[in-house]
């Protein structure tokens, strides 16, 4: 859900139903990273309702695609950090049994 | 119409013995002669969540 | 890359210093970015640097570049055993890790009993109470291979499993005590016929399996079964009887504590102990006695002279024992912790093994991301 200006697509808040800190706190560090972004910051209104409010301000780019974008990375970032925990278990696997049979 | 369709087994406060009572009789245990009985737990099944 | 100062402007600029590196931030301010630094009172600059734009005035990009992260990151496993795991991740930002914590505790599913069908307890535990130390007994079953049970769904052999409890202890024994040994699976659903109202009607169970769970190929070989044979449920003197039958279903950490798959998950990042100064002889003596976790070491350097080493800053559990004391201790000795590194630790409580969790937790988190998106489009 999103609450924004029609004339500027750049400032919108972002509302999420079934969400907490989880994902929120981890959306707002990638889109902080983002050098398109000028503010991004977000809110529970009240701890018993599950809902975020996520605002995010840009320098001109539409807060939506912004928005896409950083969880398009938060996603490729899951992609790399299980790829690379896969690898690091089956090395440490394979070290271990190395060690056991010497 | 028979109310108490099957005569009911009380359980006795002090021997623990389990004496059958009608309707009528007296409350009393019939080996140690103890006058507290209590009723046995109910046999249908009670459903709990487990939280 | 240098410029921003203002010609006009008499300030003077950093670049001018000899021996700043070009293209980097000068030392101090790489502390304040990568470190928090945990003096006696409280830590600072715990806050990650996220703004793009912060060093711009120095023409140094802090913005996230996913080439960047995919080169930086890097995960090291220390242990990994049956039950628990401890690895290093390192270029991850808190925020992250934090969300894989989460996940870890309250948005992994597992099975757990959640209905329990008691026909007789005559035992001194009341039947709630042997209910609830019920549900938390974890269970050695993959909730992949099981679906969700809402409230208006039939209770069948894909999300239900059932388990039977009938102990009874004969008048003239000893006490005994009821293990979770006990606890038997049922892989042909509930055996308790409900009271029904009509009369003509076949008796139903409580549960209306359609195929026997031991016919699938996943159960057949390893049965399902508490993960600990030895967790005691209740204790039974002579002439007590319990009888009970105990429906396990999915469901996650979020909705009660019995759903979470790790005894706990936590992370904390590495510590990095520096001694500013030579700490000598008696000093040093009384820096290596004052670590309870044995951070500090000695070591000889010639001429009877003895010098104070840190041998393993990873021990250091932040007691802050060494910069207790006066100020001349915090000048010695700098404690700070290394922001992108960290050191996860997941103890599982047997259901599934603790590297197949967190790929799970990482899976999760991709998929919320995957919901906001095509939400958004």
């Amino acid at each position: 859900m999103e609450h924004g200006s029609l004339q500027d697509p750049s400032r919108a808040t972002f509302s999420f139903v079934d969400e907490d800190h989880t994902l929120a706190n981890a959306v707002r560090f990638t889109l902080n990273q983002d050098p398109r972004v000028s503010f991004c910051g977000y809110s529970i209104p009240h701890p018993s309702d599950a809902r975020v409010n996520i605002r995010v301000q840009t320098t001109g780019d539409p807060a939506r695609e912004v928005l896409k974008d950083g969880c398009q990375n938060l996603m490729l970032m899951c992609h790399h950090v299980r790829s690379t925990f896969d690898k690091a278990v089956g090395d440490y696997r394979t070290n271990t049994t190395e060690m056991e049979n010497d | 119409m028979d109310p108490q369709p099957e005569p009911v087994s009380y359980i006795c406060g002090d021997c623990g013995m389990e004496n059958t009572l009608k309707p009528g009789d007296v409350i009393q245990c019939r080996e140690c002669g103890y006058r507290i009985l209590y009723k046995k737990r109910t046999r249908r099944i009670i459903q709990y969540e487990a939280r | 890359m240098s410029k921003q100062e203002n010609k006009e402007n008499k300030k003077f600029s950093i670049w001018d210093l000899p021996d700043v590196p070009m293209g980097q931030l000068p030392p101090h301010l790489q502390l304040q970015r990568t470190r928090v630094v945990c003096k006696a009172d409280a830590p600072i600059h715990t806050d990650t640097v996220l703004y793009s734009g912060a060093y711009a005035s120095m023409g140094i990009d802090n913005s996230l570049h996913l080439d960047s992260f995919r080169s930086n990151f890097k995960v090291e496993v220390i242990r990994l055993t049956k039950d628990d795991m401890e690895f290093d991740m390192i270029g991850i930002d808190a925020a992250i890790a934090n969300a894989f914590r989460r996940i870890l505790i309250s948005e992994l599913p597992t099975m757990a009993i959640e209905k329990v069908l008691i026909a007789n307890n005559t035992s001194l535990i009341q039947d709630e109470v042997l209910s609830h130390r019920l549900g938390l007994i974890p269970i050695n079953a993959d909730p992949r291979l099981f679906e969700y049970l809402s409230a208006n769904d039939t209770p069948n052999e894909k999300n239900t499993i059932v388990f039977k409890l009938h102990v009874h202890c004969k008048p003239g024994e000893p006490r005994c005590t009821v293990y979770s040994e006990e606890l038997k699976w049922l892989p042909n659903g509930s055996e308790f016929i409900k009271e029904s109202e009509k009369v003509d009607t076949k008796p139903s169970t409580y549960t209306s399996f359609s195929c026997s769970q031991n016919s699938l190929q996943n159960f057949s070989s390893n049965p399902i079964s508490p993960t600990e044979d030895k967790i005691i449920i209740a204790k039974l003197g002579p002439g007590q009887e319990i009888e009970l039958e105990a429906h396990a279903v999915k469901g996650m950490g979020k909705t009660h504590a019995k759903w979470s798959p790790v005894a706990t998950a936590w992370y904390r990042m590495l510590p990095e102990v520096v001694l500013l100064e030579e700490v000598e002889d008696e000093i040093a003596e009384e820096l290596k006695k004052k670590c309870p976790v044995k951070v500090f070491d000695i070591e000889d350097i010639g001429k009877g002279k003895k010098r104070a080493t840190v041998a393993r800053p990873r021990a250091c559990t932040l007691c802050r024992e060494c910069i207790r004391g006066g100020e001349e201790w915090e000048k010695r000795v700098a404690l700070r912790r290394v922001k992108d590194h960290f050191i996860f630790t997941i103890e599982s409580t047997g259901a599934m093994p603790p590297e197949v969790l967190f790929t799970e937790a990482v899976k999760i988190l991709e998929d919320k991301c995957e919901r906001v998106i095509t939400e958004l489009s």
